[in-house]
């Protein structure tokens, strides 16, 4: 990604002024020092990123970028690595710099930078620098090992469409250092259109998304994971021009489910396919609300009461035995230890068992209903759940209860069915089909079934 | 304006008709209460449908009765009827016309109740509690479908003693839902079955489940032309999972999310994971609610796979909920649900059924680049 608007200069962080040698590295530490929520030290990827996450998920507001000098905590500025960083501070920063350090500047790189043009900048100094940027780096890489060249050259919409064309020539440098990458890249190269071109990238880019996101901590055994920031740079231009966010939802979509498979850690997919997870759904920020902490964490991230980790629930399904584990080191489930439905266990208490009816209020229509001929075929039992408490039912003498306190839609019209008179009373008890022969002739009054 | 208009800003109304708007945390989200609620715990809450005018609210408790409630435009609730049977009532749900009402029971029958004779009389009959119970309007019939913990799916004609078809589950039946011509029943054991409704019930598919835990609430959701196209299914471990049945690449289309617990992302003290409750998809939106032990409910966006909302806490957990016709009312119940076992049971204490408008803040996320992410919820 280099070319485009460089910003000269070795990266630096704008918020602390730190300068890096590498915007891989200047990102990281920007997340790692400055995104970082202090909460849940979730690591967002840009101030209005952390702003949000906090806003959402723990509801506190910030209105400072944490262990920013003062004059640059701004939490409204969009900055990602280099990208974003006002213009006047950047001259501000190329001044000092020039003054002090012009000729370490000068003795950095060499060149190719033939090709950088960078946009209007000032001159000297930027030439150099820029090849060092590598950031994009399509040619430095090849210079310097350390950083496969990132396919990222798409990332630098601004200016580049001249570099493109020299881009491809790169490319088949290219893939011996980014595993993975090469292929996706080609496609890229070609359609640099800044920003609008951008997002139809993003499906070319699969292997270098998904990395910029999670994968961070997995990046030093990936190959220098710089190939996944380039993505990720990629993403953040597109962001601002809103435009590519629409491309995004396709592929957002397929987000969570596959952040199941890529399971935890890394990376994997950075040189794979494109299995954009966790965040990041839609390029910069963070998801407004992470309701799917699941996938978006992956690691840790609580759960897993019981057998397995809940962190794959999408698919690796392993089957659970009946028997609750409650607890574990990082969870509790709220819910008692059988595993029975908590209906279940309410209803083998005695007080629901009774079938009375509830004081002052009749049990309507139980008995004409109740097992009508046929219906009831000797019911074996009264399983548990009724105790036999039946033998007590007093008569319900009430029938009328229906309407109690209750305006009713029929004031007081109760079907003589409904009450039962026929009810023969000892048959009250609900269910009660036991002993009865008799019911049925009862029943039979009723008639309505 | 009506409380429950689709614009109207209702809201957080503190028009509650108690005036209940105190600090404590019976009714955190200010909304409105419905006056006499049971006097136990409520296992389920119902809308009419909309071949009624107005709006009128079941809602079936542990302590055996089923009400109904008038639900003005207001706001204002009006008892209206109700009625009982001997055990806890576990389902219940209104016929296609409004005109019946259907209630499952503990006392391991069900019962259909004509409102305009308040009269109600048996249906059904299991061997064991009633857990759950549709009604079915299909082109060429309709019936009752009853799920009980005797493993056992029946179908009953109402005039008919004797169940028109019975279907073997392979475990106690924990929730169901149906949604025509499509019904899903998930079961102990993490048991999950859909059924097809055309022409006569039958099984279509076992379904691996998506989850590792106890089932505990089902909802179908449709498409995008009014077909049921999948489900969302809830256990006890705080966690919904996303189940389309014939999608186009079911590991990309199909997932879970957690819900329900507490402590969010801080890691250092042990995370509470609460049951999830209930789940209802908004009928015009598409989008659902959860509710669940922790005593809170939430508002997804299952196609932009976000969270919309998420509600303060409530002192009791949230035991049921439910929309009405047309989307305008969320109805959620707080009541105990046994989550912490008999010992955290309150008989004293009071049961409440929330109405709350839903019109706004179920609105699907907007999935562009969304300005929304500076609005907070």
């Amino acid at each position: 990604m280099g070319r485009k608007k460089k910003k000269q200069l070795k990266p630096w962080c704008w918020y602390c002024n730190r300068d890096f040698d590498d915007e891989k590295i200047l990102i990281q530490h920007q997340k790692a020092k400055h995104f970082k929520c202090h909460i849940c030290h979730k690591k967002l990827y840009t101030g209005p990123g952390l702003a949000i996450h906090c806003m959402q998920v723990h509801k506190e507001t910030i209105d400072a970028v944490p262990n920013a000098i003062p004059g640059r905590t701004d939490i409204e500025l969009e900055i990602y690595g280099m990208e974003g960083i006002p213009e006047k501070d950047m001259e501000e920063r190329r001044r000092l710099l020039e003054q002090k350090t012009q000729e370490s500047q000068k003795k950095k790189q060499q060149d190719d930078s033939d090709e950088y043009e960078d946009d209007e900048s000032a001159a000297s100094t930027s030439f150099q620098p820029q090849q060092v940027q590598p950031q994009q780096g399509y040619i430095p890489p090849m210079a310097q090992p350390g950083l496969p060249p990132v396919p990222g050259a798409p990332g630098m919409p601004p200016g580049i469409p001249p570099l493109m064309a020299g881009v491809p020539p790169m490319m088949p440098g290219m893939p011996p250092v980014m595993p993975g990458m090469p292929p996706g890249m080609m496609p890229m190269g070609g359609m640099m259109p800044p920003g609008p071109g951008i997002p139809p990238l993003m499906p070319g880019m699969p292997p270098g998304m998904p990395p910029p996101v999670g994968p961070r901590p997995g990046m030093p055994p990936m190959t220098q994971a710089q190939p996944v920031t380039a993505p990720g740079i990629l993403n953040r231009p597109p962001a601002p021009a809103a435009s590519a966010p629409t491309p995004q939802p396709p592929v957002t979509k397929p987000l969570f489910p596959s952040a199941g498979q890529a399971a935890a850690a890394v990376p994997g997919p950075v040189g794979t396919d494109f299995k954009p997870l966790n965040s990041t759904p839609a390029t910069t920020t963070e998801p407004p609300k992470p309701t799917f902490p699941a996938y978006t964490q992956s690691t840790a991230s609580t759960t897993s009461t019981t057998n397995s980790t809940a962190a794959k629930p999408a698919t690796s399904i392993t089957s659970k035995p009946a028997t609750l584990t409650t607890t574990s080191a990082t969870s509790k489930l709220i819910h008692p230890d059988e595993d029975i439905s908590l209906e279940e266990r309410r209803a083998q208490l005695p007080k629901y068992q009774r079938n009375l009816p509830r004081p002052g209020q009749a049990s309507l229509g139980n008995p004409p209903v109740g097992p009508i001929g046929g219906m009831m075929p000797p019911q074996p039992g009264i399983p548990p759940q009724q105790q036999g408490m039946r033998p007590p039912m007093p008569p319900h003498g009430q029938y009328g209860a229906h309407h109690q306190g209750m305006p009713g839609y029929l004031p007081g019209a109760m079907p003589p069915y409904g009450q039962g008179p026929p009810m023969v009373p000892p048959y009250q008890s609900g269910p009660p089909r036991p002993p009865m022969g008799m019911r049925p002739p009862v029943m039979s009054q009723g008639g309505r079934y | 304006m009506s409380l429950f208009g689709s614009t109207s800003g209702f809201g957080t109304g503190g028009t509650s008709m108690f005036g209940s708007t105190t600090a404590d945390n019976h009714n955190p989200m200010k909304d409105i209460e419905v006056t006499s609620p049971p006097d136990d715990s409520i296992s389920c809450l119902a809308f009419s449908p909309p071949t009624l005018p107005g709006n009128f609210l079941i809602a079936g408790s542990w302590a055996n009765d089923v009400r109904c409630w008038e639900v003005q435009d207001n706001g204002q609730t009006i008892p209206k009827a109700q009625q009982m049977h001997t055990g806890p009532v576990l389902d219940g749900c209104w016929s296609d016309d409004g005109s019946k009402v259907f209630t499952a029971s503990c006392d391991k029958t069900a019962k259909m109740w004509d409102l305009n004779s308040n009269q109600a009389i048996q249906i059904a009959q299991h061997d064991a509690p009633v857990k759950t119970i549709h009604w079915i309007k299909a082109p060429n019939y309709s019936c009752v479908m009853t799920g009980s913990w005797d493993k056992t799916l029946k179908f009953w004609d109402t005039r008919s003693p004797t169940p028109m078809m019975t279907l073997q589950l392979p475990e106690r039946c924990y929730c169901a839902d149906v949604v025509h011509p499509m019904a899903a029943v998930a079961t102990a054991e993490r048991g999950l079955i859909v059924y097809q409704l055309e022409n006569q019930p039958s099984e279509f598919r076992r379904i691996e489940s998506p989850l590792k835990h106890q089932h505990r609430c089902v909802a179908i959701f449709k498409d995008k032309v009014n077909k049921p196209t999948g489900f969302a299914l809830g256990s006890i471990e705080g966690r919904v999972a996303i189940h389309y049945i014939n999608p186009p690449n079911p590991a990309k289309d199909n997932f879970t999310f957690k819900c329900h617990r507490s402590n969010g992302t801080n890691t250092s003290v042990p995370q509470d994971i609460y049951a999830v409750n209930g789940i209802a998809f908004h009928p015009v939106h598409g989008t659902l609610a959860t509710v669940g032990s922790d005593g809170r409910f939430s508002f997804w966006d299952k196609d932009a796979r976000t969270k919309l909302k998420t509600s303060e806490q409530l002192d009791q957990p949230i035991s049921a909920c439910c929309f009405n016709h047309n989307g305008n009312i969320f109805a959620y119940a707080s009541s105990y649900d046994w989550s912490k076992g008999h010992e955290f049971y309150n008989p004293q204490k009071k049961n409440y059924i929330f109405l709350r408008n839903a019109a706004e803040e179920l609105k699907p996320r907007n999935k562009k680049y969304c300005l929304p992410r500076f609005c907070c919820n």
